[in-house]
């Protein structure tokens, strides 16, 4: 009884005491974390291009749309300015891509570039990591003639979430990263 | 004393048998032990030789081979030398030998797996190579519809596709972190709208009709 008392507070111990060691990230992984939140952003960025172009088929733009809307949390919100207006609209995730397909340009040219953390990747108390990735993106819009009708450059905010999850593939436990990006903000309107 | 020739003669004749006989037993004697003298050096001489030779082989300084130490200790046995010793000389460099030759059969037995092993990684190269060739031609396909026929001839590798793509972004003591799971379908389709393809096969599964059950990739 007394060995059975004794074995139960071990494990209990162990129990309290293992997910914390478990979410200490070494720098290496962490490092490799950061970078795959980044890549997805860079994705999203891929993404955007081939929905935004002209040249890409109708079937094809809805399926990198469905692929596109993966990246998000549910309910997220992306930011769209002009230089024409001074107040920022904001869609939902589904809706902003519908709108990027259908833009009344003959030719569109999206471009992100400088694409880093303003904010690293935080754990919050609840084990996700959160931080906040800073895009420039650089939007020509050319008309049939081929002449650019407008262009902009804005700079957005990108809430980044990283959780560890698992899941059982071929009868092993698989521990992965699941990034999802939230929000998208735009900081800065600019020609 | 009167002695007659006859006489004298066989005298003469006793004298010289006795002489021969006396003179003979003395090179006898001188021969033997010359003989003996020779046999007792020649042994010393070997016994010299057998320490030399079983401190080389004990102390590890000799240019012989394992057999050949072994055919060294076998001949200085041979001699039957009694000499506590040699004799225990005899002991730590059959000792020795025998720990070599354990030691030559242990390095033997793990240079064979690790050929074996290279042979397999070679082997599991070479078929991963097929694998990461077709992914990059999808991704570095001209157009569209080029990369939408990669992808049907990457898929006939797969048993369905939905087949698990799991992607490593860390190693670390055995450890694997992960990306997000995805499909072999979404993964081509993925490849195609990157135009680029930065992963290495790391692992593959298959079922009994070779086609890819799991598929595990590795960023380079």
């Amino acid at each position: 009884m007394k060995y059975t008392s004794r074995l139960l507070i071990l494990l209990l111990i162990v129990g309290i005491g293992f997910p914390s060691i478990a979410q200490q990230l070494s720098p290496e992984r962490k490092q490799a974390v950061d970078s795959l939140a980044l890549e997805k952003v860079r994705d999203l960025s891929k993404y955007i291009s081939v929905i935004g172009s002209k040249e890409t088929p109708w079937s094809e733009a809805n399926r990198v749309i469905d692929r596109a809307e993966e990246l998000f949390m549910q309910n997220s919100e992306i930011g769209v300015s002009s230089l024409a207006r001074q107040e920022i609209s904001y869609f939902s995730v589904r809706k902003y891509f519908e709108r990027l397909m259908r833009l009344n340009y003959n030719k569109v040219e999206i471009e992100w570039y400088n694409i880093e953390y303003v904010s690293d990747l935080q754990q919050q108390p609840d084990g996700t990591y959160v931080g906040v990735i800073t895009i420039f993106q650089r939007f020509k819009g050319y008309d049939k003639e081929g002449r650019l009708v407008y262009q902009d450059t804005t700079k957005k905010d990108i809430t980044v979430y990283v959780k560890r999850k698992e899941t059982q593939i071929g009868g092993r436990l698989i521990g992965f990263w699941d990034v999802l990006l939230g929000d998208i903000r735009v900081k800065e309107t600019m020609k | 004393m009167n002695f007659t020739y006859k006489q004298l003669g066989r005298f003469f004749m006793i004298m010289l048998i006795g002489m021969i006989f006396v003179g003979g037993m003395s090179s006898c004697k001188s021969k033997k032990k010359l003989a003996m003298e020779q046999a007792a050096a020649e042994y010393a001489a070997k016994v010299d030789q057998a320490k030399t030779d079983l401190t080389a082989i004990i102390s590890g300084s000799s240019n012989w081979t394992l057999d050949e130490q072994s055919q060294r200790i076998a001949t200085i046995k041979s001699y039957n030398i009694d000499d506590p010793e040699v004799l225990d000389m005899i002991e730590k460099a059959e000792d020795k030998v025998n720990a070599g030759k354990i030691e030559a059969e242990r390095k033997a037995e793990e240079e064979r797996l690790r050929r074996e092993e290279e042979a397999k990684i070679r082997m599991e190269r070479s078929t991963n190579a097929v694998i990461d060739n077709q992914f990059t031609a999808v991704a570095s396909a001209s157009s569209i519809d080029a990369a939408n026929g990669q992808i049907q001839t990457a898929l006939n590798q797969f048993a369905s596709p939905d087949v698990p793509v799991l992607i490593i972004i860390s190693k670390a003591n055995g450890f694997n972190d992960y990306d997000r799971p995805t499909t072999a379908l979404k993964f081509l389709h993925y490849l195609k709208d990157k135009g680029q393809y930065r992963y290495m096969v790391e692992s593959v599964k298959r079922d009994d009709l070779g086609k890819i059950t799991e598929l595990e990739l590795i960023k380079k």
